[in-house]
């Protein structure tokens, strides 16, 4: 049966090696925006492209299925503290921000800050978020998480407004 | 000219060319959407620089290597780094009771003090779920404040005696352990989860309209009225290979409970299954789970897993298995007490494992 084929009992997808190429970096790029840390995300992604590579999405839905898993499994670490050691790891794997984007300095306490917001959003919000900022585009994101083009900048929007509420509360109160 | 969206004018920011005309032509020349474009692309920003990843340097060769190495050992079932792909699998119906719990939780409610229990879980039915389906499911707390006191934790004990002192359950006994099966179990024991969710019509019609939906009028007492859940505790025996790969888990938990503090659970319940963004299908799937009030909704992701029935001593037992073969789990509801056994076992040996229990 073709249909089922690729998730028949112990079989692995004939393209996972190739999707896997293609899109890996991609997919770590985006658990790397959720978690700050590389090697946390290359942890999530191995997740996902084992759930992949025995699953039986259709190919040319690999893309979209690839960066909605790795936004939904980074959350989950994130919100269940499901971390690989110490904040501090994390922490120390951030580089340091180049100081020539000086509109949009952003210390590391602040990222830090940020990220635990991140993990306190609506899941659909932060995942539209992370995706669009992961380099989605507006249709794509909509046709990935199943909303309406228009109100992914609405989405995306509301996210935004609400971990820069974030940064200022705190910028107020020290 | 009404002004544009701020959903319109974010969008303005990265692809100008998805705004319609008018709606650029207006920016153009008003100056509160210019000031307010300004802010946006400012925000925007500022987010982009604090989620700017740390994604360089990537081995694609080594990170290739080890997905096959976990593929490989996965099967073999006796690497270190099988160890860790195994855990993830035999957690999962323990994770997944834990989600329909928050689940149903987040269909509930808290606040006040005379908690009537709502339902008692009597049986596990599965949810089949398609990925998508879980990633449409909506954050409840779009709808109300969820409030988790307590994260699950779960801890090792010396043993049987120490898991029923801390937990005031018995770990059931294994008549015969299977073939491949040797050794002495550890024992987890873990504690009450409790969850409550209080429904506010406020930010549910705030949720409704960023989907661009009126939120329906909700029934009388609905809003401000709040459930709360509650599960566990649990204990669980695990044995494991000598490499550290489990091989079985016996494990028991007291059932999710939902209590209400006043307004019936089914009102509220059919109310959030009516809010804008929960997929036809899934509403209904709960709707009918949910209709003799006595059944756990338990979210199965369907391309990971199949589920079938079958009876132990007289129980309705729910048997997964793991579409690549790799595990299986039986789960059964008793008298408000879910027994789970699981492993790299066959359904039929750990069928009879589950019926020779003591």
């Amino acid at each position: 049966m073709a249909v089922a084929g690729a998730a028949a009992h112990g079989a692995v997808r004939d393209d996972l090696g190739e999707v896997f190429r293609r899109d890996y970096a991609r997919v770590v790029g985006v658990a790397a925006r959720v978690l700050g840390s590389r090697d946390e995300a290359e942890d999530v992604a191995q997740e996902v492209f084992l759930a992949f590579g025995r699953s039986s999405v259709p190919a040319g839905e690999a893309p979209g299925w690839l960066s909605v898993a790795a936004a939904h499994t980074a959350l989950n670490h994130l919100r269940t503290g499901r971390r690989r050691t110490a904040r501090e790891e994390s922490l120390a794997a951030v580089p340091p921000v180049e100081p020539d984007v000086a509109d949009a300095v952003v210390t590391r306490e602040e990222r830090s800050r940020v990220r635990a917001a991140l993990g306190r959003l609506p899941k659909k919000q932060a995942v539209a978020l992370v995706l669009r900022h992961s380099g989605l585009s507006y249709t794509e994101v909509a046709t990935a998480l199943d909303m309406s083009p228009g109100s992914v900048g609405t989405t995306v929007r509301r996210a935004e407004s609400a971990l820069r509420k974030e940064l200022n509360r705190h910028a107020s109160s020290d | 000219m009404r002004h544009p969206t701020e959903g319109d004018l974010r969008r303005l920011v990265d692809e100008p060319a998805g705004v319609t005309d008018a709606d650029r032509a207006h920016v153009a020349s008003c100056p509160t959407c210019l000031q307010a474009l300004e802010e946006i692309r400012a925000d925007a920003r500022l987010v982009d620089s604090a989620l700017a990843p740390a994604a360089d340097g990537i081995d694609l060769d080594a990170a290739w290597a080890r997905l096959t190495a976990t593929e490989v050992a996965g099967r073999r079932q006796s690497s270190p780094r099988s160890r860790r792909s195994w855990r993830t699998a035999v957690r999962r119906p323990a994770v997944a009771v834990v989600s329909a719990a928050v689940l149903v939780g987040g269909a509930g409610v808290a606040a006040a003090n005379d908690w009537l229990p709502i339902f008692q879980t009597e049986r596990v039915d599965p949810v089949e779920l398609t990925s998508t389906e879980l990633v449409q499911l909506p954050d409840l707390s779009a709808y109300g404040d969820l409030d988790v006191p307590q994260e699950p934790g779960t801890e090792q004990v010396a043993d049987a005696a120490a898991a029923y002192e801390r937990t005031g359950l018995t770990v059931p006994g294994v008549a015969e352990l299977p073939e491949g099966v040797t050794g002495e179990p550890t024992y987890q024991a873990a504690d009450v989860v409790s969850a409550t969710f209080t429904f506010s019509a406020a930010k549910a019609a705030q949720a409704a309209a960023a989907e661009g939906e009126v939120l329906p009028p909700p029934p009388a007492g609905v809003d401000g009225a709040a459930l709360r859940l509650q599960a566990g505790p649990g204990v669980a025996a695990v044995w494991s290979q000598p490499t550290g790969a489990p091989t079985l888990v016996v494990a028991r938990v007291v059932a999710p409970q939902v209590y209400s503090s006043g307004v019936p659970y089914e009102v509220v319940r059919d109310y959030l299954l009516s809010l804008p963004g929960l997929p036809d299908g899934l509403a209904d799937q709960l709707r009918e789970l949910s209709a003799d009030a006595s059944t756990l909704p338990l979210p199965v992701p369907a391309e990971l897993v199949t589920s079938s029935s079958a009876d132990v001593d007289g129980a309705d037992a729910t048997v997964l298995t793991s579409r690549d073969g790799l595990f299986a789990a039986v789960m059964w509801v008793e008298d408000g007490v879910v027994t789970g056994v699981a492993g790299s076992l066959s359904a039929e040996e750990l069928l009879t494992v589950a019926r020779d229990l003591r």
